[in-house]
């Protein structure tokens, strides 16, 4: 086996916690359950990855397995990864997509490869038909960094890919080339929403976050879960502002729904707006250039925090549309201009 | 003397007493008379009182008798209201479940506070699959607030072309874009899980389940050569292909028999569905067995 390769399966194998090596081992499917019990995984790690690079090289692996083992290893640990958000788009009136799995992964191999020498594209098909793809760039007279790719999902025959953040900006348009000739797309544009919950992303441009619907079969109404504010709990509790409690709450279910909120960490906002003030006068009042800043929301579960926001009485309810509109636009990048 | 007076006042009180003596035994010497007159009075009396009470008992025996007579007539009212009632509540639970049952029509729906939120429940072959949602708000422009159709459906045109100018139109045609994409994708799913004993690698497919391409042989164990066959469904709303080719897997001039066999299961493909043609693939074997054992 080549030094770099049996680097790189080291490297690989490395990265793997010890208490999922078992399970991403047997995800990956190169190594036989024969194979794998003969390795002691009960050693110290160092020692069970020369023993596991010694049996690939035995039974021969190549590049491309290791680069198979890198993806099982990202789709295990996906959050580790900002994803963007391409979006394709085709003439209408076009044939009905007949999508071929296999054709398209030729086809994209080929517009990459016809454009780079060297590239490493590897492949592995996932559940709902869709397929993740790994490319290590190259360039014209360097081998491919085998240590920074990027990964691609995406979903047979839906206009949207996902596409892992990477520092090399420079190889992004053919990506995005290789992606839409190969989809048999004619054109495809960043969308302004990036996260590191992948499934989240999903959920946001496929929209599936809100699936509870109103059936004759469904016999509970809709209306009975609070937000945590149970008024009749103790009758020596007096609410002031029932009413208003009430109001936030009711508003705030008619914004954000019943179901749980698709996981982003951030929303960014940046404005280049002039300055509006009350009061006559003031030194920002007559500037007439617009004012540039940027506003960032960061959370754990950005959407949950705002859905919080105003039963807490940090806000007033309704939200501003600014922040609520952001599952439904598929967005929490924001530019913000005076009309 | 002041013995004397004391004397005199006891002696007052004395005579006092005797006075009262007297009475009391004058009384005595007439109470026979006054005793017998006091307790015929008083047995008279027991005797009404006796009288009244027997009246009265007989009044609240007769008065009990007609009741139950007359309780006899009314109990007819009283189920009559109970059925009423019981026949209301009937009633309620019937159409409750003749809604929930409009589900197997394919196409239902209920009335929200937004507008209506339409169920589209798909079949095959009288196999109950998936259900579909999608509400609508009734206000201008009528349009979609959010729904389970899949991202591959191509919900926004159809919507677009129909949605404002013919809803029903529009409803018929999402209805049957589903119900053939859930009928192709059954298919797919009976060939992968019922028949893998046929297929020579995997099922290739894809999400819309409209391009399948996999490598089989007409018997699971046998000699026969292996095939390859591609169905294309060019037209969604159809649950059969429209475009099967099907070839001997390395093989490109073929016999005059071998051509036959070839077009013959070209012909299966394009007209039955995909799991029954597998079907007739196991019976021709299971035949083929027993004609060996017998």
């Amino acid at each position: 086996m080549d030094e770099t390769v049996a680097e790189f399966f080291k490297r690989t194998i490395l990265k793997i916690p010890m208490t999922e090596m078992m399970t991403i081992l047997k995800a990956w499917g190169f190594l036989s359950e024969n194979q794998l019990q003969t390795v002691n995984f009960r050693q110290r790690k160092e020692s069970l990855v020369q023993d596991l690079v010694l049996l690939c090289e035995k039974k021969r692996a190549s590049l491309n397995d290791a680069a198979i083992l890198d993806i099982v290893y990202t789709q295990f640990h996906r959050h580790q990864k900002v994803w963007d958000v391409f979006r394709m788009s085709r003439e209408p009136g076009e044939d009905i997509d007949l999508f071929d799995m296999e054709q398209f992964k030729r086809s994209f191999k080929k517009i990459l490869q016809r454009a780079l020498k060297n590239v490493t594209i590897s492949f592995r098909d996932a559940e709902e038909n869709a397929v993740w793809i790994r490319i290590a760039w190259g360039s014209q007279y360097r081998k491919p960094n085998q240590y920074r790719p990027v990964y691609v999902v995406y979903y047979s025959q839906t206009p949207y890919a996902f596409t892992s953040s990477s520092q090399l900006r420079s190889n992004i348009p053919l990506l995005g080339q290789a992606l839409t000739i190969a989809s048999k797309h004619h054109q495809i544009m960043k969308m302004d929403l990036r996260s590191r919950y992948l499934d989240s992303l999903k959920a946001i441009v496929f929209k599936q976050y809100n699936q509870t619907f109103e059936t004759h079969n469904s016999t509970t109404p809709l209306q009975e879960r609070s937000l945590g504010l149970d008024i009749n709990m103790d009758s020596r509790i007096i609410h002031e502002n029932r009413i208003e409690k009430e109001r936030v709450q009711r508003v705030t279910q008619e914004t954000f729904g019943y179901y749980p909120q698709p996981r982003l960490e951030f929303a960014q906002y940046k404005l280049e707006t002039k300055f509006k003030s009350d009061l006559n006068g003031g030194i920002l009042a007559e500037r007439e250039e617009p004012l540039r800043c940027l506003i960032k929301f960061s959370s754990p579960h950005l959407l949950e925090a705002l859905k919080a926001l105003a039963p807490a009485g940090i806000a007033d309810a309704p939200l501003s549309p600014l922040l609520t509109c952001i599952p439904n636009k598929g967005m929490n990048y924001f530019k913000i201009r005076d009309k | 003397m002041a013995g004397t007076l004391v004397r005199g006042l006891s002696v007052l009180a004395h005579l006092e007493r005797l006075e009262t003596r007297m009475h009391r035994s004058r009384k005595k010497l007439e109470e026979p008379q006054t005793v017998q007159a006091e307790e015929t009075a008083l047995v008279t009396e027991i005797q009404k009182l006796r009288r009244l009470r027997d009246k009265l008992r007989a009044e609240v025996k007769r008065r009990q008798a007609g009741v139950k007579a007359s309780t006899a007539n009314v109990e007819p009212d009283q189920t009559w209201e109970i059925t009423e009632q019981e026949v209301l509540e009937r009633k309620w639970e019937n159409l409750k479940a003749i809604l929930q049952a409009y589900r197997f029509t394919g196409l239902s729906g209920r009335l929200t506070s937004r507008g209506v939120c339409v169920c589209i429940s798909t079949a095959f072959e009288g196999n109950l699959l998936d259900s579909y949602f999608m509400d609508l708000t009734m206000q201008k422009p009528l349009r979609i607030h959010r729904h389970s159709v899949p991202v591959f459906i191509p919900l926004e045109e159809l919507s677009a072309k129909y949605l404002e100018t013919n809803i029903q139109h529009f409803l018929f045609t999402v209805c049957e874009y589903l119900n053939a994409y859930s009928g192709r994708k059954y298919q797919a799913d009976r060939l992968q899980s019922d028949f893998a004993a046929f297929l020579a690698g995997p099922l290739q497919r894809n999400s819309l389940c409209n391009l399948l391409s996999f490598t089989y042989k007409v018997e699971p164990r046998g000699q026969s050569f292996p095939l390859c066959a591609r169905l294309l469904y060019k037209d969604l709303t159809r649950t059969l292909p429209t475009d099967v080719t099907v070839t001997y897997q390395g093989m490109d001039a073929l016999s005059t028999s071998w051509e036959e066999q070839r077009a013959s299961q070209e012909n299966l493909f394009r007209t039955k569905p995909l799991h029954h043609v597998f079907t007739s693939f196991a019976r021709k074997g299971e035949m083929l067995d027993m004609s060996l054992v017998s």
